[in-house]
């Protein structure tokens, strides 16, 4: 007999508001119907009548957990369109900030994802304390904890303060002993590892046709980075080399981004030594009126949920048409094919494991 | 004779209620204040000194609200069974003896209290099945399943107890571990007895039926806060009686030096509800399935080993 189950929009682990219609065989799930769009605030059409550089806040509050680097993607599409050159100390700020917002939104995934299999809030706090450092972090450069608006075409509205590469490398340590303090505390639990190893798998050949990106489709055995096929700013100088496992369960999501947060402290750490002096402030917001170049760009970012893309069809002011694609939402859409057959236990853990935020989903 | 008795009898009943509300309370801000330490929070801090009545401001808070009993449930079992599971637990710890003095002395007071204490998870699948919603019947129907994983070691690593001890009494029990504790005599039983206890008392990683983050709060989603207080209470009473008979049963109960029984007593029992505490905050939710491959493959073959190697070693 198979009963019904309504999930959400208000329940504690779906990571906002998410309604699961999941159809149980016992305790087996034979069917997820994700049903979306409680958080739709239509961005597109919104940006379509705001001029260039006043669309950037509102691409922030598209993902919450890693607001800074929606705001690179957009405000990259805006220079692309333009064809504004981009400072050569500007790129390695954009860089080395950027890899901090990655590393504080999986340190946030990380800890809603113990949550998910139950440890309840000991990761949580744990994760958060050591993201707390790192928003501290940004907000000496930005101002702001969380959305900080902080790009400007060429540039960045301030460049990062005196002490900055000190206070950096500090906390780069830090995390570096923490990371491997969480790595301990969770490989060596049997119980965690029982949880995630063999769970919610997804093929190669599935995870490529579905779509998804970023650290799922790293996980699923694909190596697919667009910071290494696709290079932009100075990432073809900096030494990293992509996460990839080929078992394609929730534990290679686990590890592929355990692992994905090392690489950004050495990105870091390399960023900050070659980084060169001079000027990284960009263009003041109230003086843009550039003729716009381009009729037509498209521009891709790894952002820290996967691959974000920004298609633009540029008018005289603003944009005419902005498309965006959300990775989240992509990635989400996997969620049905992994689940099935999957325990009713397993799902949150699964579904934890995609990493989707709901904001970043409806848009 | 029972008039003479009867002035000892009313003392003692009242002073093990006192004691039990003495547990639970000190208990619940404990597990509070400890689960705060392992996760760099401070926990409660406003409510007296360190917090120490917020227990009491959430009891009268949850008191104070409106008894809500959902629509589809069935008015009768659902509102019977959390006051019954109290009551349960409540006369379960009755059975034991807190020193050679404090408590009743049963000749068959162990099988009596385990006997009883299986009634527990029944009573939480109806309180389950009652309430009308899926959750709650999905957390039900885990109670009962999850039973089956660690009921049969849980009276098998008991049984070696027995037999060694050569008594179901448990004053008999704790005497006769005068000199070893029998933690040091049968460590494999001691490991059975406490994991699967710690199923018994639904405390991680074994909270599968009310699993906070798949089914929210399982059996007891639709409880209204009155209830949910009750529930609360049912919680450390099952927590005192969980770490009650696992310092009875393996830790030499009231026996130790200097201090008087009872202290020791409460000393282990204290000790042992912390350490279920750090569990806690420690371990990720096992799965139903796993449960019962470990209850059955792991648990049970050493519990069965550990009657083996009593028998052989210890009774002759």
């Amino acid at each position: 007999m198979l009963t019904r189950i309504n999930v959400g929009p208000i329940h504690p682990s779906t990571h906002g508001v998410l309604r699961l219609v999941v159809t149980l065989d016992g305790d087996t799930i034979v069917d997820v119907e994700p049903h979306i769009g409680f958080l739709h605030r239509g961005v597109e059409k919104l940006a379509e009548n705001r001029m260039y550089m006043q669309s950037e806040s509102y691409m922030e509050k598209l993902d919450y957990a890693a607001p800074m680097a929606y705001s690179d993607l957009y405000v990259a599409a805006v220079e692309e369109a333009m064809g504004i050159h981009i400072k050569e100390r500007a790129k390695y700020v954009r860089v080395i900030l950027l890899e901090f917002q990655r590393i504080a939104s999986h340190l946030l995934w990380l800890s809603a994802f113990c949550n998910d299999l139950g440890q309840m809030f000991t990761m949580f706090t744990w994760a958060m304390k050591d993201r707390d450092l790192i928003l501290n972090l940004l907000q000496d450069v930005t101002g702001s904890r969380m959305f900080y608006v902080n790009m400007r075409l060429g540039g960045v509205s301030i460049d990062l303060p005196q002490n900055f590469e000190e206070h950096a490398n500090k906390l780069l340590d830090y995390l570096e002993k923490r990371f491997k303090e969480y790595e301990r505390f969770l490989e060596k639990n049997p119980v965690f590892i029982e949880r995630t190893k063999d769970v919610g798998i997804l093929k190669r050949e599935d995870a490529i046709a579905l779509g998804v990106t970023g650290p799922v489709l790293r996980a699923s055995g694909v190596n697919f980075d667009v910071r290494k096929d696709y290079p932009y700013y100075v990432y073809e100088k900096l030494h990293f080399i992509p996460q990839v496992q080929t078992k394609g369960d929730s534990f290679a999501r686990y590890k592929v981004r355990m692992q994905e947060m090392k690489e950004s402290i050495k990105l870091i750490r390399d960023a900050l030594k070659l980084m060169p002096e001079g000027d990284a402030l960009g263009m003041p917001i109230k003086l843009i009126s550039p003729p716009v170049k381009e009729k037509e760009v498209i521009v891709r970012r790894e952002l820290p949920r996967g691959e974000g893309m920004i298609f633009m069809v540029t008018d005289k002011q603003r944009p005419y048409r902005l498309a965006i694609r959300a990775p989240s939402f992509i990635n989400l859409s996997a969620l049905r094919y992994i689940a099935r057959g999957a325990r009713f236990a397993d799902l949150f853990s699964i579904l934890g494991s995609l990493d989707p935020v709901m904001a970043d989903v409806d848009r | 004779m029972l008039i003479d008795n009867f002035g000892k009898l009313i003392v003692e009943i009242i002073s093990i209620f006192i004691l039990i509300l003495f547990f639970d309370y000190t208990f619940g801000w404990l597990e509070r204040k400890s689960i705060a330490k392992a996760q760099f929070r401070h926990g409660p801090t406003y409510v007296g000194k360190f917090g120490i009545l917020q227990n009491l401001a959430d009891i009268v808070k949850l008191l104070a609200k409106e008894n809500i009993i959902p629509k589809n449930a069935d008015k009768l079992i659902f509102s019977a069974v959390p006051p019954l599971l109290l009551a349960l637990f409540i006369f379960l710890i009755y059975l034991l003896p807190f020193s050679n003095s404090l408590g009743i002395e049963l000749s068959v007071g162990l099988l009596a209290v385990f006997v009883l204490l299986s009634f527990a998870p029944l009573l939480i699948f109806l309180a389950g099945a009652a309430s009308g919603n899926k959750f709650s019947l999905i957390g039900a129907q885990r109670s009962v399943i999850m039973s089956l994983a660690y009921e049969v070691p849980l009276i098998l690593s008991v049984a070696a107890v027995a037999l060694y001890a050569g008594s179901f009494n448990i004053a008999n029990i704790v005497n006769s571990q005068a000199r070893i504790p029998f933690i040091v005599l049968m460590p494999i039983g001691f490991v059975v007895f406490f994991i699967a206890m710690l199923a018994e008392l639904e405390r991680p990683p074994f909270d599968l039926r009310e699993a906070d983050s798949e089914l929210i709060a399982g059996w007891l989603v639709d409880v209204g806060a009155p209830y949910y207080a009750i529930a609360l209470f049912v919680d450390y009473t099952r927590m005192f009686l969980g770490s009650l008979l696992i310092s009875l049963l393996f830790l030499g109960g009231w026996l130790g030096p200097y201090l008087p029984g009872l202290v020791w007593l409460l000393i282990k029992a204290f000790a042992v509800a912390i350490v279920i505490v750090i569990i806690r905050a420690t371990t990720v939710r096992m799965r139903l399935d796993r449960l019962m491959r470990f209850g059955w493959f792991w648990l049970l073959p050493l519990a069965v080993l550990n009657i083996i190697l009593t028998f052989m070693l210890f009774v002759k």
